[in-house]
């Protein structure tokens, strides 16, 4: 066991706003604070080499129980420990050991070429010559630092920099790296690179890894666990297949049919709802444990000639989103609202 | 057990890149050196004046008057350039880029004073040029004891002045924006440092002795090297003039401590 997290509790004191024409003067000499809670009895632990992701919609508390574990703050109440060391106690120490990633942060110099900034923090985390240069060279490969090693960070592209951030965090060899939003606005082929960094460290150094992100895509593709907060308080703590399986129990149908007059299209099978149509295109939306999908297929294709049929489970976003919207419950509560957005099942082959 | 070799690899490594830096931003240098000596000189010219109107200050010639300048310009300047970017903590806490030296294991007020940035001593060098010439004015008989009181002014002015800096930023994890504070500390250094503490009443010699001690910067160690104990109503032990490294230490300390105090307060804005 890596890290431990034991009830944190973080609590923020704001000052309550005063109504009316002097209300701002009111606040001024006002004691009125209000209390809010942003992380709330959360417990969990961490074994070494594992690649959690840690989500929750905005301001569920995701970035202050990172900051509590990077002792960047002071809980209120509660404990926890990364390799056995109290974050806020002894900062220094646990620096040592950890590496972090702001994604909308960077801590390269923009004034310098990318290579400077890996030579200072060469020295504030004393990193062996040795050691620095193996890792240089091996970051460099994995990440394809050599074409703008040697440019200002100013002058780089978001995608560059953050690569750049990245070996910035790992040149000290951490045994725990914490990522908050690392793939935020990268397009597409730079968020496969990033992802596929962070699975080679996490194989090949049993690094081990905290993500927190909205893109519930870099969860599918890396993690194996997730942690789900909201409103400061865990909801799950499990594997990614669990959840799925639980919580993911709908499929949708697409058909494509060949119809003259389309939207009279009815499909009368208990547990199977159209949830939209457009032209010839219709999405079935059904309970895979209420439904059949081959009983479907057939009877749709006795009324209708079937030019395309694809089958699709919800992706994790959709299922995270329902979670979101109507807590845990029981476990078809995404059937129940026909809540699953159609543009995400095109995407799922 | 914490070594220190990362200290003086980082510090190293600091001037080094502030120097590459410099390279690329020489126009920058070159304003920014104007800039200083214009707002020095337009300060020394206001001393001028205001002297010929007074030729005689409480006891002190105009010559002196300008040597109490160029004293507090020689500690201020090696504050500038060691510690400069200490003002830039509240900036750092309200952008949420603080957060950065919590998570790092070298003590975060090193590593704010050592941020690579445009830092260089052209101030310091320009101050010290200056002093040698004020020094000529006032006929300074240089011993080894002279020599030692000087340094101990130099240096300990300088943490006095990046005592109270420190303790001003520091309150920036309390408060959001300290700007009008910031403001009111640096023209009081400013302002009340330019002349004799002995022609300014009994409220304005406390506060500048014992709560923003400034006076040691250059008012007492002038008094001391320039043998003037008694201005009037007022009378100076030429002892104090030696206190200026312990009064630098000991307000250093206080907002050192402070300083830790917030890094434990510190709420961390932003996502």
């Amino acid at each position: 066991m890596i890290i431990s997290a034991d009830r944190l509790t973080k609590q923020f004191r704001t000052l309550r706003r005063k109504e009316g024409p002097l209300g701002a003067i009111a606040t001024l000499f006002s004691r009125d604070y209000e209390i809010k809670d942003a992380v709330r009895d959360v417990s969990f632990k961490l074994d070494a080499g594992e690649l959690v992701g840690y989500i929750g919609p905005n301001g569920a508390g995701k970035s202050t129980t990172i900051k509590m574990l990077t002792g960047i703050l002071v809980p209120t109440s509660g404990t926890c420990t990364v390799d056995g060391i109290v974050p806020w106690a002894d900062r220094q120490a646990n620096g040592r050991q950890i590496g972090v990633v702001f994604g909308q942060r960077t801590q390269l110099y923009w004034d310098l070429p990318l290579i400077e900034s890996f030579q200072l923090l060469r020295a504030i985390y004393n990193v062996p010559a040795a050691t620095y240069e193996r890792n240089l060279r091996e970051f460099t490969e994995l990440l394809g630092l050599d074409e703008f090693i040697r440019t200002p960070v100013r002058q780089l592209s978001l995608g560059q920099r953050m690569r750049g951030d990245f070996a910035a965090a790992m040149m000290h060899e951490p045994k725990v790296v914490f990522l908050d939003e690392p793939t935020i606005g990268l397009d597409v082929v730079a968020k496969e690179n990033i992802r596929q960094f962070i699975a080679r460290v996490n194989r090949d150094r049993g690094t081990t890894f905290i993500l927190t992100t909205h893109d519930l895509a870099d969860i599918e593709k890396l993690c194996a666990r997730i942690i789900l907060i909201d409103h400061g308080r865990k909801l799950y703590d499990g594997s990614v297949e669990t959840i799925k399986g639980r919580y993911g129990r709908n499929r949708t149908l697409t058909a494509d049919l060949n119809c003259e007059n389309c939207d009279d299209v009815r499909i009368t099978v208990p547990g199977a709802n159209v949830v939209s149509r457009e032209g010839p295109r219709i999405v079935i939306e059904f309970d895979r444990d209420a439904v059949r999908a081959d009983e479907l297929v057939v009877k749709l294709a006795q009324h209708y000639e079937l030019r395309d049929v694809t089958i699709a489970e919800p992706p994790l976003e959709a299922i995270i989103r329902d979670i979101y919207q109507h807590g845990l419950g029981d476990g078809s509560v995404a059937a129940r609202d026909g809540l699953l957005v159609t543009a995400d099942v095109e995407t799922v082959s | 057990m914490a070594s220190l070799a990362p200290y003086w690899r980082t510090y190293a490594e600091f001037w080094r890149l502030n120097f590459l830096t410099l390279a690329e931003y020489r126009a920058n240098f070159f304003v920014w050196l104007v800039f200083t000596l214009v707002l020095h000189g337009s300060a020394i010219a206001t001393i001028w004046l205001t002297m010929n109107r007074f030729p005689i200050m409480n006891g002190w010639t105009w010559q002196q008057v300008v040597f109490l300048y160029a004293l507090y310009w020689l500690a201020s300047s090696l504050n500038g350039t060691l510690f400069f970017t200490v003002g830039d903590v509240p900036w750092h806490i309200r952008e949420g880029r603080f957060d950065r030296f919590m998570v790092r294991p070298l003590d975060p007020l090193f590593q704010i004073i050592s941020q690579p940035g445009q830092i260089w001593p052209d101030e310091l060098i320009v101050a010290t040029i200056f002093f040698a010439i004020v020094q000529g004015l006032v006929h300074l008989q240089w011993t080894i004891g002279v020599a030692g009181l000087l340094l101990g002014a130099m240096v300990g002015g300088a943490f006095i002045d990046f005592a109270i800096q420190l303790a001003v930023a520091t309150l920036a994890f309390w408060v959001v924006r300290l700007d009008t504070l910031r403001w009111v500390v640096m023209s009081l250094e400013t302002d009340f440092t330019r002349y004799p503490l002995s022609i300014y009443n009994r409220v304005v010699r406390f506060t500048l002795s014992f709560i923003f001690p400034f006076a040691f910067i250059n008012y007492f160690p002038a008094s001391t090297l320039l043998h003037k104990t008694a201005q009037g109503d007022y009378a100076v032990n030429p002892l104090l003039g030696w206190l200026t490294p312990l009064i630098g230490a000991l307000w250093f300390t206080a907002a050192y401590l402070f300083w830790r105090r917030g890094l434990d307060h510190h709420q961390s804005t932003g996502s």
